[in-house]
């Protein structure tokens, strides 16, 4: 990590916590129907501490922390255990007595700051209504004044003038903030933060985490973080939690979790998160070819009308070879996308030339057909696939457009396709919902190979995907290149999974791109300062974990439920960065 | 890499079909279903169930329920029991004649609506303009043109049910056409005809079988005012409407009259609209 410039970001020392625990959480069962949700999930939190709960999508991760409030969606029961706010069980208490303490005593962050907030009302009305809502003694204008305060605490600048906008006038980063001045506004003892980062661009999540970290440590609130990013953790915890199939897998001290995991999957799960330190293997994989395959050039789009452009391509030049990737970071809203369907002739830029083997494509009066050697791959595996159409439909749909081979060669070729990306021919009857999210990737990755493309834009790809799931995809994308020297297009915002397959890197920032080199050069000495802006504020776990040959069991950390009334003096969230 | 593997799974080309029986499982699917199903049942039988002929004529008017007469007879002394059943048979013949129509004529001028975007203008300005006219005026231009009887009726209700269905349907494409699958039809190189109705139109059709049982239950409705205003199928053949027509005069002194004809009418009524709920909740889930 030597190599990485500095973050300007002093390391978050939570909050050193006293003893009491403040949450006690113990045999914690719930229940959807016939399956079982969480399983018998104990842990204790004290006051002012910091616990991370990890794991994969059905982990029961998020199912946990909804059970801490009863706020369970329809279907899913607490069948056993209890849940100790201060001695008073939780799972047990009339749904009035415990409405009384949501909110006040325990407050919960959700993943997504656009639709938590109601868009009609302002920042200071939804602020007074959270401090009304208990019952709470404040005159009028005291509410004004705490309000002002809630937002001054979570970083708002001029707090006190901004309580009569609405929230579409801040940004996603600042709506989050307010979400945790919501939360906050009755001094809650515990607060939930599920999720709390994910819908938002790293540098924002950077700040956000930040934020977490400074409210625990001034107003002592005791934090329990849900995520499936450990680097997120890593950062904000004090102590982690494993879950793995609603159980708890493992359990400890964050930073000596993560440098020595004991638990085989934690291990696994640690393997698995791509390492901003470690340099692209996409040279060892395939050799980039002499001529481009796609040449941009000059290529802008811009929405709206003239009056209120809104300018989304700015001439972007880009090179594509045969057999190279190229990787594509840049925050939401930079053009990526825009960038990706444009390239597939899905939308007609406004200006600029790209050319396919020196072949014009797209010229801005004359917009064609789609090319048959250029494919996309997209995002979300769920929205992407008709829902009406079986797995081999699906992967046939591109022959059929283009006229490829009759009824008995295209079932062939499904089959070959469905083999090539690691599934069962055999599975070629069955819908996408019968498929998990890495299996629908498959299949969307086999529908855009199904029309032998020599490109391949693959549009954020694993970026919904689990980290065990992602680093299977990237594998299969990997060999699948090397198999058929394809050219990939890989755009994501996750800059180590960039480094890790890409021969050469391009910045975007707003519609432009800011540098373009190769891919470990980007990353161990950016060129441009938004480059390095980006890097900073990646998550990084403590440390590289020196994954011991054969696991040596000392019940040092054992996994009781009681480990958290004797916490070490103070843990170093991060050593190296 | 090896193949994963699959764990078995229910079969899932079902489901579907599966969401809409489950739907009608519930207990608004099953009373509609049964209400429903009495009524029908009632009405297609009505040959068998009663030999009286409902137009026959007797010296005893008005009279009530009686072991001869079930539901009694009306003002001119024919058999309510046979009127009301044969109506039944009258009304379903008519609205299962007129929506299918009604829908047909709706779905495809959605799709004309989907090709451009000045056809649909000219496709919402159409469906403005059937809205803008309330039914019974609907009906009594219909019916000023043609003439009272059984195809000015059919014309009037499948009218009606054009812009429920039009609008639902190009809703449901405006949705679909923008999510991800129909933008990877179109890079897989799908012409537009092929995304519209291989991709977009079949997930978009879920609103429609709700919209079938909202329109089949405005079509008993519709069916009910244009013979209530004599502009309906002509006497003396029975429908349900120009029964309770005729009965509405002798509300006061001979209820049992108005009983029997109000009585299906809402069973027909109640009955498609829980099935429609039911479908609704179902789809919804």
């Amino acid at each position: 990590m030597t190599t990485v410039p500095d973050a300007p970001h002093t390391p978050g020392l939570p909050h050193a916590p006293d003893t009491r625990p403040v949450l006690r959480v113990s045999g914690l069962t719930v229940r959807f129907g016939g399956t079982t949700a969480v399983d018998g999930v104990d842990f204790e939190l004290a006051a002012g501490d910091t616990l991370g709960i990890v794991g994969e999508s059905g982990s029961g991760k998020s199912t946990t922390a909804l059970a801490l409030l009863r706020m369970l969606p329809p279907g899913g029961r607490i069948t056993a255990g209890s849940v100790e706010l201060a001695g008073q069980d939780l799972a047990a208490l009339p749904e009035e007595a415990l409405r009384a303490l949501r909110g006040r005593r325990i407050a919960m962050i959700f993943q997504d700051p656009m639709s938590s907030l109601n868009p009609v009302l302002t920042i200071g009305t939804q602020l007074d209504e959270a401090l009304r809502a208990h019952g709470g003694s404040l005159r009028k204008a005291e509410r004004q004044v705490r309000a002002a305060e809630l937002l001054d605490l979570v970083g708002i600048p001029d707090a006190a003038g901004r309580l009569r906008d609405h929230p579409h006038q801040f940004s996603g980063g600042q709506r989050q903030r307010i979400m945790i001045a919501l939360a906050l506004a009755h001094d809650a003892e515990v607060l939930v933060a599920d999720e709390p980062t994910t819908a938002l661009d790293p540098t924002v999540q950077q700040q956000i985490l930040r934020l977490l970290t400074r409210i625990n440590r001034e107003t002592g609130t005791a934090l329990v973080v849900i995520s499936h990013d450990l680097g997120v953790i890593a950062q904000t915890c004090r102590r982690l939690l494993v879950m793995r199939h609603g159980r708890v897998v493992e359990r400890g001290v964050t930073s000596e979790l993560t440098a020595e995991p004991r638990h085989p999957y934690t291990r696994e799960l640690l393997a698995a998160v791509p390492r901003l330190e470690e340099p692209s293997r996409a040279a060892a994989n395939s050799t980039p070819g002499a001529e481009p395959l796609l040449t941009v050039r000059g290529l802008s789009k811009t929405y709206g009308s003239r009056r209120r452009a809104v300018t989304a391509l700015h001439e972007v030049d880009l090179d594509l070879y045969p057999g190279e990737t190229l990787g594509l970071v840049g925050e939401s809203g930079s053009g990526k996308s825009t960038l990706a369907r444009a390239l597939v002739r899905a939308h007609a830029p406004s200006a600029g030339s790209i050319r396919f083997r020196g072949e014009e494509q797209a010229r801005p009066a004359r917009h064609g057909a789609p090319h048959r050697e250029i494919q996309l791959v997209f995002q979300d595996p769920y929205s992407s696939l008709n829902p009406r159409m079986t797995a081999g439909q699906i992967i046939a749909e591109p022959l059929i457009a283009h006229g490829l081979g009759d009824r008995a060669r295209r079932e062939a070729r499904v089959a070959e396709l469905l083999t090539q990306v690691g599934l069962d021919p055999a599975t070629a009857d069955r819908h996408p919902r019968a498929f998990s999210g890495g299996q629908r990737q498959r299949i969307g990755i086999a529908r855009a190979l199904a029309p032998e493309p020599s490109v391949l834009i693959c549009d954020e790809p694993v970026s919904a995907l689990d980290v065990s799931v992602q680093a299977q995809v990237i594998d299969l994308l990997a060999r699948l290149q090397r198999e058929l020297g394809l050219a990939v297009l890989f755009i994501a915002h996750d800059l180590a999974v960039v480094r890790r397959v890409s021969h050469r890197i391009a910045v975007m920032h707003r519609g432009r791109i800011v540098e373009t080199g190769p891919a470990d050069r980007v990353v161990t000495a950016p060129e441009h300062p938004y480059t390095a802006e980006l890097l900073a504020a990646v998550p990084r776990l403590a440390a590289v974990p020196h994954l011991p040959a054969a696991p040596h069991l000392e019940p040092a950390r054992a996994t009781t439920p009681g480990e958290a009334t004797a916490p070490p003096a103070r843990a170093t969230t991060r050593s190296t960065a | 890499m090896t193949s994963t593997t699959l764990p078995p799974e229910p079969r899932t080309d079902r489901t579907d079909r599966n969401r809409y029986l489950s739907a009608l499982r519930s207990w608004r699917g099953l009373t509609g279903l049964a209400l429903v199903g009495a009524a029908a049942l009632a009405g297609l039988l009505a040959p068998l169930l009663t030999g009286t002929d409902p137009n026959a004529q007797s010296a005893l008017a008005l009279a009530g329920p009686s072991a001869e007469h079930p539901f009694g007879t009306d003002d001119l002394g024919r058999d309510l029991f046979s009127r009301v059943l044969h109506g039944i048979g009258t009304d379903l013949a008519l609205i299962v004649t007129a929506v299918p129509v009604g829908a047909l004529l709706g779905c495809s001028a959605a799709l004309l609506a989907a090709t451009s975007r000045w056809a649909d203008l000219a496709v919402q300005r159409a469906f403005d303009l059937l809205l803008a006219f309330p039914g019974l005026i609907l009906a009594l231009a219909v019916t000023a043109v043609l003439g009272p009887g059984r195809w000015p009726v059919v014309i009037v209700i499948a009218l009606a049910e054009v812009p429920g269905f039009g609008r639902q349907l190009r809703a449901g494409i405006l949705v679909q056409r923008e999510r991800e699958y129909a933008l990877a039809a179109r890079v897989g190189g799908a012409s537009r005809a092929r995304v519209l109705l291989r991709h977009v139109v079949p997930n978009a059709v879920d609103p429609l079988i709700v919209q079938t049982a909202v329109a089949l239950s405005l079509g008993v409705f519709i069916e009910g005012a244009m013979s209530f205003l004599g502009l309906g199928v002509r006497p003396p053949e029975p429908t349900l409407g120009s029964i309770l027509s005729q009965s509405v005069a002798y509300l006061a002194t001979d209820p049992t009259f108005a009983a029997a004809p109000l009585a299906a009418t809402t069973a027909l009524v109640l009955g498609f609209t829980l099935i429609a709920e039911a479908l609704n909740r179902g789809i919804r889930r």
